[in-house]
């Protein structure tokens, strides 16, 4: 796959994947953070906080939107800043869609410019859980 | 519809009070589980030949990770402020903005300063809540050079 460039991309275009949401991987996430709360790994204290059960940190899906969008724009890209709001809990074993739409393609001074919505979505294809936006640089063509 | 309450003057004073720095490490460990948590595959993350290959100077650190804070049970804790506590007892976390400034590798030893950055009383689906944005600055120890931001929002109701 070559360098995504700013010419290659088009306003309204969307990207996504879709991950599994094993609990082992919040486990791994819990050492990686760190985040030892124990809302994201133990039963019975997330149903003692009338949770319905252990919660997927939204740190994790926020830093997987930042994965998506480095993964699409290569080493040449940059990104500038991204950032989610935790609206609703999402569980593990229900896998989950990280998604990301161009909003707007512009020019700042010398620089090639890409507005986006992003988002994680669970099955259902509606529920919005990880709602936010990212500004990235890339190389013109 | 009821007026909103004011913050106190200790929540109001919070704002802006900046923390002592603390040290975070950027470890080969600490990169390749973040990768491995966060789901991804490209080797300059895991496999230090392919990062040196790459032109890196040892493994890159995904974006997003800062490395880790150092854990010592004898240090006194350095958590930063969380006025409203008492008045608001819930919480939960809001959100992240994340401002990626230069790429931070392996080996790497970050200071992080931590500030309030604002304090606010909303209405919102959860009633009347306390919203704080904590502010981490990460700098380069070697150089000086800040090398990212974030910004985490706590929501207490």
């Amino acid at each position: 796959m070559g360098q995504l460039t700013w010419a290659d991309v088009t306003e309204g275009q969307e990207i996504s994947i879709v991950e599994e949401m094993p609990t082992q991987r919040l486990v791994i996430w819990a050492a990686a953070a760190p985040d030892f709360a124990a809302i994201h790994y133990d039963e019975q204290i997330a149903r003692e906080r009338r949770l319905p059960g252990v919660i997927v940190h939204g740190t994790l899906k926020g830093m997987i939107v930042g994965r998506l969008l480095a993964e699409w724009i290569g080493d040449a890209g940059r990104v500038l800043r991204w950032v989610v709001e935790y609206r609703a809990m999402d569980m593990p074993r229900q896998p989950i869609t990280v998604w990301a739409r161009v909003t707007r393609k512009y020019e700042d001074g010398d620089r090639a410019l890409i507005d986006l919505d992003v988002g994680v979505r669970q099955t259902d294809g509606v529920t919005e859980t990880t709602p936010g936006t990212a500004t990235i640089e890339l190389p013109r063509e | 519809m009821s007026e909103l309450p004011e913050l106190t003057p200790e929540m109001r004073a919070a704002i802006g009070q900046e923390n002592p720095p603390t040290t975070f490490e950027v470890t080969t460990l600490g990169i390749r589980t973040f990768a491995r948590a966060v789901g991804y595959t490209n080797p300059v993350h895991f496999d230090r030949d392919a990062a040196t290959a790459a032109g890196y100077p040892d493994l890159l650190a995904p974006l997003g990770y800062f490395g880790h804070p150092i854990f010592d049970p004898n240090s006194t804790v350095n958590e930063p402020s969380d006025p409203g506590a008492r008045e608001f007892p819930r919480g939960l976390n809001g959100g992240t903005a994340v401002e990626p400034i230069e790429p931070v590798y392996a080996g790497d030893i970050l200071e992080a300063s931590v500030r309030i950055a604002s304090l606010e009383i909303r209405q919102g689906r959860l009633g009347t809540m306390l919203v704080r944005v904590l502010e981490t600055t990460y700098t380069r120890t070697s150089d000086g050079v800040v090398v990212g931001r974030v910004r985490g929002t706590r929501i207490r109701y």
